[in-house]
C-alpha cells in the first residue's frame, strides 16, 4: 500500500473546533467541571495573594520570606487534587458517553493519537477557561476583603498588583492539572477497538 | 496510481473464521468463509440474527482481526497492515453505514460528512464543495446545516450514506442499513444505495435481513451459523420464490 500512501490527517485547528463544539453541546456537564476547577484554582489564588497582601502590611517588603503556613498549602493541594479527581471523574463519563462516537471517528479513518488529541484538548480547554475565571477570581476575593478592612487600602492595592503573577502561575497550574488528568480517560478512549465501541448501548 | 488499477475482486476472504472466547466458551461466530466479491458488484449477506453477518461485516471492513483466515482488499491482505494503514484503509477505501446511524451528534451534517474527508487531508475548500454535492446528491440540500437531532431516522441515513461515499470509496459496508427504518423510507435507502452503486460503480456490501434487499442485489450470500449456505444471483431468488 506504500505506493499509494497518503497522509492521514487531523489538523489541530479542526481538532480544537471539534472540541469545542463538543463542550458546547454538553455544556451543562462542562459547566460543573469548569465550576470544580475555578473553585480550586479561586481558592489557590486567593491564598497566595492574601500570603504577599498580610506581608505587605505587616510592614515586610520581604515577600519572599514567608509563605503561606503550612496547613494552607495542605488545604490548597487537597482543593487541588480534588479538583483534578473531579476533572478524571468528568472525562471518564464523557467518554463512556460517546463510545459510539469514538467507534464511529475510528471507522473514519481517525487513529489513535486523533482521539487521543481530541480528548486532551478537551480537558485542557476546560482547564484554560476554568482555570481564567478561577485565578481572577480568588485574586479579586483577596484584594476586595483586605481592601474594604484594611486601615491603609493604598498598601492592600499595591500589594495586591504586584500579586497579579500569581493569576499568571494558578492558570498555568490550571492547565497543567486539567492536562495530566485528562491523560488516563483520553487514552482509555484512543485505545478503544472499533469494534467493541460501536456496539455499546448507552 | 494504483487507485486508477481495476482489480478484478474488489474484496476476497479465503477460509473466514472467527471465534469468541467469553470465559469458558468459545463461539465460533465464523466458521470458515471464502468468498470473492466483484468491484461494483451490490453484494446482500442475509442470515437469521446471530448467523455471523456483522461478524464478516466487520472482518472485511478491518475493524477487527480474524481467528483464522485472510481477508484481501484489492489484493492486499489487511492483516499485514499496521495500525496507521488501517486507518488510512478505512479512511480512504471504504466507506461505513450502520444501522443506527452513527452520525456524529455535535456536528452539522455538513460537517459530518466532511469529516472522513479531513481524515484524508482534503483542503478544506474541496471539502466544503464535495460534501454539499454529495448532500445534494442523497436529496439534503436544504438540510446542510442541520444537527442530526434536527433530522428524521431517513434523513440521518442518507448523510451516513454521503459521508461514507466521501472519499470516493472501493467498498461501503451497510450494516443493517433499513433496520431502523421504516417499510417505505428503507425502500428509498435501499433504491438511493443501488443508484449510488450504478452511478459511481462502487461495490455494496449490505447485511441485512431485510428481504427488500434482494431486489437490487446482483447476488446474496445466505449465511447460517457462521457458514456460508450458499449464493444466489437475483434471477435464482426469485426463481426459487415462485416455485
Amino acid at each position: 500500500m506504500s505506493r499509494e500512501k497518503q497522509e492521514i490527517t487531523f489538523p489541530l485547528s479542526e481538532a480544537i473546533s471539534f472540541a469545542v463544539e463538543s463542550i458546547r453541546r454538553r455544556f451543562s456537564r462542562a459547566l460543573i467541571t469548569v465550576i470544580s476547577i475555578v473553585l480550586g484554582i479561586a481558592f489557590l489564588s486567593a491564598l497566595l495573594t492574601i500570603t504577599r497582601i498580610v506581608s505587605a502590611l505587616s510592614g515586610g517588603l520581604s515577600q519572599t520570606s514567608q509563605g503561606p503556613p503550612l496547613y494552607q498549602i495542605w488545604m490548597a493541594a487537597i482543593a487541588l487534587l480534588v479538583c483534578g479527581v473531579g476533572i478524571i471523574n468528568s472525562m471518564l463519563m464523557s467518554v463512556t458517553e460517546r463510545y459510539k462516537e469514538i467507534g464511529t471517528l475510528k471507522t473514519l479513518g481517525a487513529e489513535d493519537i486523533h482521539i487521543l488529541e481530541l480528548f486532551l484538548i478537551e480537558g485542557t480547554l476546560m482547564g484554560l477557561i476554568g482555570g481564567i475565571i478561577g485565578a481572577f477570581g480568588g485574586w479579586l476575593v483577596a484584594f476586595v476583603m483586605y481592601y474594604v478592612q484594611s486601615s491603609s487600602p493604598q498598601l492592600v492595592l499595591q500589594a495586591s498588583l504586584s500579586s497579579l503573577d500569581i493569576v499568571g502561575i494558578s492558570i498555568v497550574l490550571s492547565v497543567i492539572l486539567s492536562l495530566v488528568s485528562s491523560i488516563v480517560p483520553a487514552y482509555m478512549a484512543s485505545k478503544l477497538n472499533p469494534v467493541e465501541a460501536l456496539r455499546y448501548e448507552v | 496510481m494504483a487507485s486508477t488499477l481495476r482489480y478484478e475482486y474488489t474484496v476476497e476472504t479465503e477460509d473466514l473464521a472467527k471465534t469468541y472466547v467469553m470465559g469458558p466458551v468459545s463461539v465460533k461466530a465464523l466458521d470458515g468463509i471464502s468468498v470473492k466479491i466483484r468491484r461494483g458488484e451490490y453484494l446482500s449477506i442475509m442470515g437469521p440474527s446471530g448467523s455471523g453477518k456483522t461478524t464478516f461485516f466487520n472482518m472485511v471492513g478491518g475493524l477487527d482481526r480474524p481467528t483464522r483466515g485472510k481477508v484481501y482488499i484489492d489484493e492486499v491482505d489487511i492483516a499485514k497492515l499496521d495500525a496507521y494503514e488501517l486507518a488510512w484503509l478505512r479512511a480512504r477505501k471504504i466507506g461505513y453505514i450502520f444501522q443506527t446511524f452513527n452520525l456524529i451528534p455535535v456536528l452539522t451534517a455538513m460537517e459530518n460528512v466532511s469529516l472522513p474527508m479531513i481524515f484524508a487531508g482534503v483542503g478544506r475548500e474541496e471539502r466544503l464543495k464535495r460534501a454539499r454535492e454529495l448532500l445534494e446528491r442523497v436529496g439534503l440540500g436544504n438540510r446542510l446545516d442541520h444537527k442530526p437531532s434536527e433530522l428524521s431516522g431517513g434523513q440521518q441515513q442518507r448523510v451516513a450514506i454521503a459521508r461514507a461515499l466521501a472519499n470516493n470509496p472501493v467498498i461501503v459496508l451497510a450494516d443493517e442499513p433499513t433496520g431502523n427504518l421504516d417499510l417505505h423510507t428503507g425502500l428509498d435507502i435501499i433504491n438511493l444505495l443501488k443508484t449510488l452503486n450504478t452511478e459511481k460503480g462502487v461495490t455494496i456490501i449490505t447485511a441485512t435481513h431485510d428481504l427488500k434487499m434482494i431486489d437490487v442485489s446482483d447476488r446474496i450470500f445466505w449465511i447460517r451459523d457462521g457458514k456460508l449456505e450458499r449464493i444466489e444471483t437475483r434471477a435464482q431468488v426469485s426463481a426459487r420464490a415462485e416455485e
